[in-house]
This record gives C-alpha cells, structure tokens and sequence, in this order.
C-alpha cells in the first residue's frame, strides 16, 4: 500500500536527514493535535514535539512498514511521550482540565473514513455499551487515567477497570472476526 | 469478580491494550513497559493494539505545529566546532615548529586503520563502575568496562545533554554493548547514567539518582 510516511521513516533510519525534514513538514500538524489535545498546554506540547521527533529520528530503525503505517507509528510515538508525561503529573487532574475535555468530537469514530479496518472499528465500537465506547475513546484521544475515567463517569475506580478491561476484549474478538 | 473469569491470554491481552490506550498508572505503565523491553510475545500484543486503536487516529485534529525542526536538528545533529586535536591543545606552549612535527606525527597516526575515537569515559571517583562512550562511523558504541549493571529491578540509562537543553535518553545500558545512530557528540555536550526502573524512566526525563557524568572535550 502506498505510504509516503512509511518510506520517509525508513530513509530516517538509513540516516536521511532531508527524508527527516520532509516527514517533520508532512507530520508535525497532525503529532501537534495529538500533542495538544492530550497535554492541554500550548508549550508543554511544543516541547514535546522536539522529544517526539527527537526520538522518531532515534527509533526510526525499529519502525516496520509490514506491521502498520507510518502515521500510526508516529502517532503511537506522540501519545506514549504524552501519556508519560500525563502520568507523571500529580493526580488528580483539576475539574478545570477534566471540562476541557469533556467530548469535544463526540463519536469520533463515526466520522472515520468507511473502509477497511477504520470502518470495522467503528462497527465494532456500536456493538459496545455508548458510556463504554465513551471511555476508551475518551482514554486514547484524552489520555485520561482510570482515575480520571471513574471521576468522570461517576464509578469506582475498580468498576472503571472491570468496564474498560473487557470493552478492550470486546473490541478486539469483535475486530478478529 | 469478572477479573477472575480472564484466561491468562485474556489477561494479557487486557493488559496490552490498557497499555497502549494510557490508562494505566505511572508504576502499572514501567511494568508493563518493562515487560515490553523482555517479552516479545507481549509487545506483538501491545503492536496489535497500536494499529487496531489506531483506527481512533481520525479523531485527532491537526493543529498549526511551529518550526522546530532548528531546535531538533540542534539536538540531533550537532554542528562540530573546528576540534582541536587533544595533543595540540596539550601542547600549547610549545614552539610552533615543534607543535608541527607532532601534528606531522599526528596526522601520519590517523593513515592508520579506521578505529572508534572515544568520546568520553563515565567512571565512579573508585573506578568501580566505569561506561566507555565511542563513536565510530555514525554510531555511538556504549560499553561497561568495569563494575556491575543495576541491580534486579533497576537499569541504568544513558542521557544526552546538550548545552542548555533537556537530557535525551540515549537508551539502556545492559551487559551487552549498546549501539545507536548518532553523529559525533561535540565538546560541551554532558553524558549522565542514571538509575531508572526496570524498563528505563517512566518519563523520559531521569526520575533516579544520576552516578556518572561526563562532558565531552574535558580531558
């Protein structure tokens, strides 16, 4: 499949400084939504976009065009360093921070492109309960904590867990089917 | 509790994609990221999960990202400074005809085969525990030369740090030589080891007290 993220990637690791300039110019607006959306601060999420590329650079021979695109890798670089970040913050995140993010894309998935994998895990998120699609959604675009996630949904934090941890299993026999 | 009814695979697989969705704590989150580094069965798991979740990706805006590709760069591919070679530079007060003799020497040294210059030497004051940092090529080769590695449970990391910036995790050090992609370091630039949890800092700044460092270009 046709993916210029994946060849860039693969020339950064072969050393490719100008395949690095290139990538920064094709990906960094869309590693900034990551950064941003999930850090909330302006200059937090600028200081980490150069850790984010730093590290792309760095790791780009770990990258394996046959196990996923480009994007995803890099967007999986982006979302680890945040939620590392995230995670060592002090909880609990202020009500402030919580109402920021209260759904800001409700139903994101329903907006995915109707093809392929993107369409069966919309499929697949329908199937589950609405609150518990609203929780993994809200985990993996907000990084939200299972803290931040019983606080928000009015549940103990073990309940939270029990949710998510077989929503999880859910999606995924739902995805292998 | 349902937590019981998971198979063991179910257990694992749970564990992944909570793994890669983030909600783990910061401790859950180093163990799981440590399992990660020694089980490659686990991270298939975690890999599976980044590219099913990955599916949520539309759901993240873009947004005007800055240029900071001088200050990456910066990090990434320090500008070397004209480097004085060590036996000139040690060598200062002597006559200029005789400094050019040595440089002859010096430079008739440097016809020889190509060997990894060495960059610095992180040693404890006793000697006990000692990482040689060289470069070669466009790779940085760190090897323990004396001492231990962490004790179970812990690692030492090796940092990065360029004149007024944030330490850079280089990665891991093990019993096995650790090798990474880099240009050569110029003098200015500080390597620390810290130790971190199994599975290296949680934060990708050092969270553990730093027992070596060394700047580059001090003798």
């Amino acid at each position: 499949m046709d993916d210029p993220v994946a060849d860039l990637i693969t020339k950064c690791a072969a050393g490719d400084r100008a395949a690095f300039r290139t990538l920064y110019r094709v990906s960094s607006a869309k590693l900034m939504g990551v950064l941003l959306r999930m850090l909330r601060e302006r200059a937090e999420a600028e200081d980490a976009l150069q850790e984010v590329y730093t590290r792309v650079w760095l790791r780009a021979g770990r990258y394996d065009p046959a196990k996923g695109r480009g994007m995803t890798w890099l967007i999986a670089v982006a979302r680890n360093l945040a939620i590392d970040r995230l995670r060592a913050r002090p909880e609990p995140h202020s009500d402030d921070a919580l109402d920021t993010v209260q759904d800001s894309t409700p139903r994101a998935e329903t907006r995915l492109v109707a093809q392929g994998e993107a369409r069966r895990m919309a499929d697949c998120f329908d199937a589950l309960e609405p609150e518990r699609a609203a929780a993994v959604r809200g985990a993996y675009l907000n990084g939200l904590s299972y803290l931040d996630l019983a606080t928000r949904h009015a549940v103990p934090l073990n309940t939270m867990r029990t949710w998510l941890r077989r929503s999880l299993l859910k999606l995924k026999e739902c995805l292998e089917t | 509790m349902t937590e019981a009814a998971l198979t063991p695979r179910e257990e694992d697989a749970a564990l992944a994609g909570e793994y890669v969705l983030g909600v783990l704590d910061l401790a859950e989150r180093a163990q799981a990221e440590a399992r990660l580094r020694r089980d490659p069965g686990f991270a298939a798991l975690v890999a599976d999960w980044e590219v099913r979740l990955g599916s949520l990706n539309e759901g993240f805006a873009e947004a005007t990202a800055p240029n900071l590709l001088p200050q990456i760069e910066a990090r990434l591919f320090p500008k070397h400074p004209p480097r004085r070679s060590p036996i000139a530079a040690g060598l200062g007060w002597l006559s200029g005809a005789l400094v050019a003799a040595v440089l002859a020497l010096a430079s008739i040294a440097t016809l020889a085969p190509p060997r990894p210059d060495l960059v610095v030497t992180l040693t404890t004051a006793d000697n006990r525990l000692a990482y040689r940092v060289t470069h070669f090529g466009e790779t940085l080769q760190i090897s323990r030369v004396a001492g231990v590695g962490a004790v179970r449970g812990q690692v030492h990391e090796l940092w990065l740090i360029a004149p007024d910036s944030n330490p850079v995790s280089l990665g891991l050090l093990r019993d096995r030589p650790l090798v990474i992609p880099y240009p050569a370091p110029p003098a200015g630039f500080v390597f620390a080891v810290s130790i971190e949890p199994e599975g290296g800092s949680p934060t990708g700044q050092p969270t553990g007290p730093v027992i070596l460092t060394a700047t580059v270009g001090d003798a």
